[in-house]
């Protein structure tokens, strides 16, 4: 019996996966079958409905005291001439500008920065809560919050608490990068570590928090490092059931320690994502997130075990300085177009995955698929740095 | 549109000899628009909906899929019908070559059926006596070829005029009629239309029975016009050819289209009748089936090519062309090449609306790029281990055939790379500008160094698509006579196509079944690539239906399709490394190029680079070997 329809069975039969299974299908050969199992379990859930919000990010500080070596942020310190912290005014201006079309959501992740009060943290929650009462905080990964909790002397359960009180509504996935110690020691030795992380989470989720997670795969890690970090993600949902979404990034090297590693191609970023649909019964959504993988990859993920394509993102560093040549945000528009595009059902959600709003099915299925905004192929067009042999020329 | 023209019945016939019974009639008759074309046109207007009824030739019918037959008429034969005859020097058995006039892809399916049926193996050629008038001309025409151990396949007027030349003739309706017991069908009345009207029928009988009263007189006039003999042909009217539809012909229709399905050569066709005869109701067969046909390889009708479009999901495509492609190409290898795309000139007078491009002529940002310049990149594409120059321009009417001449013997004599150059629509131009045919521009750059002919400027091979893009874009029917006639030069070339415009799902299956046409005849085209239509500021056409799902479904239907295309590329350039890579999953064989510079294409706003180890590197990771190649898809390097 080949792999896949092994692995087939067991599901049929509500077996459980393991890690071996999760391996098997990292080495399975032919992506589409793997993707089309991917796709059932993920139309079994969510048929073609396809989430996305409204949101936004914000960095307020790229200072950094640890040495992540994905990181272009890395040892950044306050005086060295790319640091840059926000005041809170310009962080809340961030938000104030954009008060004719508001996010529904903002997202903070920043470095970790060694010299700034607690309360510049509080406060800049409350700001936003100021200039827009319904807005949803999902702010600070674990890695700060266990960050915080050294720095400033408190339990991370403290932390959680004042920030919660300040306005925080949930936390996002990033600093998971890989759980297993050995990679992680190597690629990120001074930050929170896999139990570190998994406990904020674990806390935030005793106290009635949803978050979310994510893996930084294709850089020094193997397939079975993938699994196992995959297979902890859904341990800790068993335990607590708070995680929302679970959020494959692709691993960037441009700018940053580890420049010389080739980037993940399009193959195994679409191979994640439909082992990590398969192997994560436990977890609602699984998100392909644009600014890592491209919209146009984020569009076939689609249809490899993806429900969600993040949101509308305006401003957005971290991938950025890494070397991402994608847009910085995409219109309210381009996101609904590019799920019908792929034969799905555009819903903009809230941060709990209520529907805001739901869109029809473009005409035909997934054929056909009239673009009405006549710049739409430009605004998608990823534009990627020429390295050519030759270079572009000029003609005669 | 007027209500006079509304109520016209647009008829497109075959304007032989043996077809005008039907037709003669509806000439007077104001209500009819009536259409006199070759074979090939007569297909290409039912299939454009450029007719609402045609005489279709059988083949063509079963290519389309979706065609009704009108009840009671054909052009048939039970027995000899004197005009589709193979004539040789030596016995059938000896035969070792054959040339077919291709113009009747019916009677050509048919000799390949009763020579494989006899058991007899020939190689086969084309021949070409179209142009051929009198019965000297056609003699002259046919004889060379039929040599030895050499036959060929005549019809029309040279088989009736000049059969007795040869030894060994035989006739193939009566070779079918011997193997089978059935008559032989060559073409009928075919509609699209499912609900043809009834008076419609009644209008065309009217005309076969007025029609075939005058079989004397046409023979006559025919006979005149040709110096062909009026009382052969009076015979060949009234008894070779018959023009019923009954039992016994539908048949014999029938096992004609089993036996092609069966060997491959058409797709699987039912044959359905319009009203009154509309007794059996259409069931189509399950998606499953058509997909496990398609996976396994067999031809599929133009009907079956859109409901997979419509219908399959991306998976089922991908997974059924991944299927093709491995069976195709078993060793599991994607090949690339290292080449160069040089813009010659970007002086243009088609202005096509998609293109950003081109400048007018007299424009400030004209330029012709000058021997220097040209120099330098080709010797840059020599110092990369580069191995050919893709020569594309605009229409510039001030290059002429001599300028090409002087450069491509230049170039071959400083540089040793493979020429792929000028694209059909860049023939026509210089033929045009030279007045002289587009075959003696091909023999002539040929002469002076040409290897191949890129297959650019395709498009959508449909006029009303093409009518839109550039009002002043060659046909369909150009773009594909310069193909034929490069083919039989023995030049190679690439087939493309640009969708994403104003064409519609339908238009873009009709695009591939006609490079299908024309590879059955030729076998030419070594590889299929396509893209979709890249907007950016400039261009004057709306983007139409587009996405990266779309490129990779399309792409997917293209392998299916094109049974008897060898190669299918992905267009990285296009669609980006990362869609370009996860394309090679889809029925994909090669990566296209690594490239220095794509001019038409960038300008477009996409710009894409990568190199030599980013190519090798996405094709191992998507789980293939990568090999260099050159033009004719032979791996330069070991595939690795
Ligand atoms: S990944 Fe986060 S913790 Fe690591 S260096 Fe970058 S900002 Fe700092
Ligand atoms: S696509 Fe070619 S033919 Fe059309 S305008 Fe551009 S250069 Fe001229």
């Amino acid at each position: 019996m080949s792999v896949l329809s092994n692995i087939r069975a067991k599901l049929q039969n509500g077996e459980r996966l393991g890690f071996d299974d999760g391996v098997a299908l990292f080495h399975e050969p032919d992506l589409l079958a793997l993707g089309q199992l991917a796709n059932e379990l993920r139309e079994a859930r969510h048929g073609d409905r396809t989430f996305f919000n409204k949101n936004m990010r914000v960095e307020v500080t790229n200072v950094c005291v640890a040495s992540c070596l994905f990181c272009s942020f890395a040892k950044l310190e306050a005086h060295m001439p790319d640091a840059h912290t926000m005041s809170l005014e310009e962080a809340w201006k961030e938000l104030s500008d954009r008060m004719d079309d508001p996010p529904s959501e903002i997202h903070v992740v920043n470095g970790l920065h060694p010299g700034l009060p607690f309360e510049y943290y509080e406060e800049l929650l409350r700001g936003y809560k100021r200039i827009k009462p319904d807005v949803h905080l999902k702010c600070y990964t674990a890695v700060e919050i266990h960050f915080f909790a050294q720095l400033y002397k408190m339990s991370v359960r403290e932390v959680l608490e004042r920030l919660r009180a300040a306005g925080l509504d949930s936390l996002p996935g990033g600093g998971a990068e890989i759980f297993d110690p050995e990679v992680r020691k190597k690629i990120s030795d001074d930050k929170a570590t896999a139990d570190e992380y998994l406990d904020v989470h674990r806390i935030a989720h005793s106290m009635g928090m949803k978050t979310n997670t994510t893996m930084l795969f294709g850089h020094i890690e193997t397939y079975e490092h993938r699994v196992d970090h995959i297979l902890r993600v859904r341990t800790l949902q068993d335990e607590t059931g708070g995680f929302q979404a679970f959020i494959p990034l692709a691993f960037h090297p441009d700018g940053n320690g580890m420049k010389n590693l080739p980037a993940p191609t399009a193959v195994d970023d679409l191979r994640t994502f439909a082992v990590s649909r398969i192997l994560l019964d436990n977890v609602p959504h699984i998100k392909a997130f644009w600014v890592s993988s491209g919209p146009d990859v984020a569009q076939i993920a689609l249809r490899f075990g993806c429900d969600d394509i993040d949101g509308t993102i305006v401003h957005e560093t971290i991938y950025h300085s890494a070397g991402s040549g994608v847009p910085q945000g995409l219109t309210y528009e381009h996101l609904v177009r590019l799920i019908q595009e792929a034969g799905r059902v555009p819903v903009e959600r809230d941060t709990f995955y209520n529907v805001v709003k739901e869109f029809p099915k473009a005409s035909v299925g997934e054929a056909a698929f009239k673009v009405r905004d006549r710049k739409a192929k430009k605004h998608l067009a990823v534009v990627e740095p020429v390295r050519s042999l030759g270079g572009k020329e000029i003609a005669g | 549109m007027s209500a006079e023209k509304q109520d016209q019945l647009r008829v497109a016939g075959v304007r032989y000899l043996n077809a005008r019974p039907l037709w003669e009639d509806l000439k007077s008759d104001p209500r009819i628009a009536l259409s006199l074309e070759i074979p090939r046109e007569v297909q290409r207007m039912l299939a454009e909906d450029e007719a609402d009824v045609a005489l279709m030739p059988v083949a063509g019918a079963a290519t389309l899929g979706d065609v009704f037959f009108v009840p009671n008429m054909a052009i048939a034969a039970r027995g000899p019908v004197q005009s589709v005859l193979l004539v040789s020097e030596v016995p059938l058995e000896k035969l070792e070559e054959v040339a077919l006039d291709l113009s009747s892809r019916t009677s050509v399916v048919l000799a390949k059926l009763i020579l494989a049926h006899r058991n007899i193996r020939v190689r086969f050629t084309d021949l070409d006596p179209t142009t051929a008038r009198t019965p000297q001309e056609m003699r002259e025409a046919v004889a060379p070829v039929v040599r030895g151990t050499r036959g060929a396949v005549i019809i029309g007027d040279p088989a009736l005029a000049i059969a007795d030349a040869f030894p060994y003739r035989l006739d193939l309706a009566e070779a079918w009629q011997e193997w089978k017991g059935l008559p032989f069908v060559f073409a009928a009345w075919c509609t699209r239309n499912p609900n043809f009207a009834a008076s419609d029928v009644a209008r065309l009988q009217a005309a076969k029975t007025a029609g075939l009263a005058l079989r004397d007189a046409l023979a006559e006039e025919h006979a005149a016009a040709h110096s062909l003999s009026p009382a052969i042909l009076a015979r060949y009217l009234h008894e070779s050819i018959r023009y019923e539809l009954g039992d016994a012909e539908i048949q014999g229709l029938t096992a004609f289209f089993d036996e092609a399905y069966r060997a491959g050569l058409l797709p699987k066709t039912e044959v359905r009748f319009t009203a009154p005869l509309a007794n059996r109701p259409l069931t189509p067969v399950p998606l499953e089936t058509l997909l496990g046909r398609a996976a396994a390889g067999e031809r599929l009708s133009v009907a079956e090519g859109e409901r997979l479009l419509a219908e399959a999901s991306l998976f089922e495509l991908g997974l059924a062309a991944d299927e093709v492609r491995k069976r195709k190409h078993p060793h599991g290898v994607v090949t690339y090449i290292v080449d160069r795309n040089v813009n010659y000139t970007n002086v243009c007078t088609t202005s096509c609306r998609f293109c950003a491009f081109y400048r007018p002529v007299g424009h400030p940002e004209g330029y012709v790029l000058s021997r220097e310049v040209l120099g330098q990149k080709l010797q840059e594409v020599v110092d990369a281990g580069g191995v050919q120059i893709l020569l594309q321009g605009g229409l510039n009417p001030e290059l002429p055939l001599t300028w090409y001449e002087d450069l491509f013997r230049w170039m071959k004599a400083e540089y040793k790379l493979g020429l792929h150059a000028l694209s059909p629509e860049e023939i026509i131009h210089i033929s045009e500008l030279e007045n002289i045919s587009t075959a003696e521009v091909l023999e002539r750059l040929h002469a002076a160094g040409l290897d191949s002919v890129p297959g650019g400027g395709a498009e959508i091979l449909v006029d009303r698509v093409r009518r839109r893009i550039a009002k002043t874009k060659c046909s369909s029917e150009a773009w594909l006579g310069v193909m034929r006639t490069a083919h039989r030069m023995g030049l190679r070339s690439s087939a493309t196509m640009m969708y994403g415009t104003t064409e519609t799902a339908r238009e873009r299956v009709l695009h591939l079944a006609k490079i299908r046409d024309l590879q059955d005849e030729t076998g030419g085209f070594t590889a299929f690539f396509c893209w979709d239509f890249q907007y950016e500021n400039g261009v004057r056409i709306e983007p139409g239906d587009t996405g990266t799902h779309l490129y990779l479904r399309q792409q997917a239907l293209a392998r299916l399709m094109l049974d008897n295309v060898d190669h299918i590329g992905a267009s990285w350039v296009t669609q980006g490394p990362d869609v370009g890579q996860v394309a090679l999953r889809f029925g994909a064989d090669d990566f296209g190029s690594v490239m220095f510079e794509e001019n038409v294409v960038s300008s477009a706003g996409t710009t894409f680079g990568i190199n030599a180890a980013g190519m090798e590197t996405r094709i191992r990771e998507a789980g293939f070997k990568s090999a260099r190649r050159n033009v004719r898809y032979d791996w330069l390097t070991p595939p690795l």
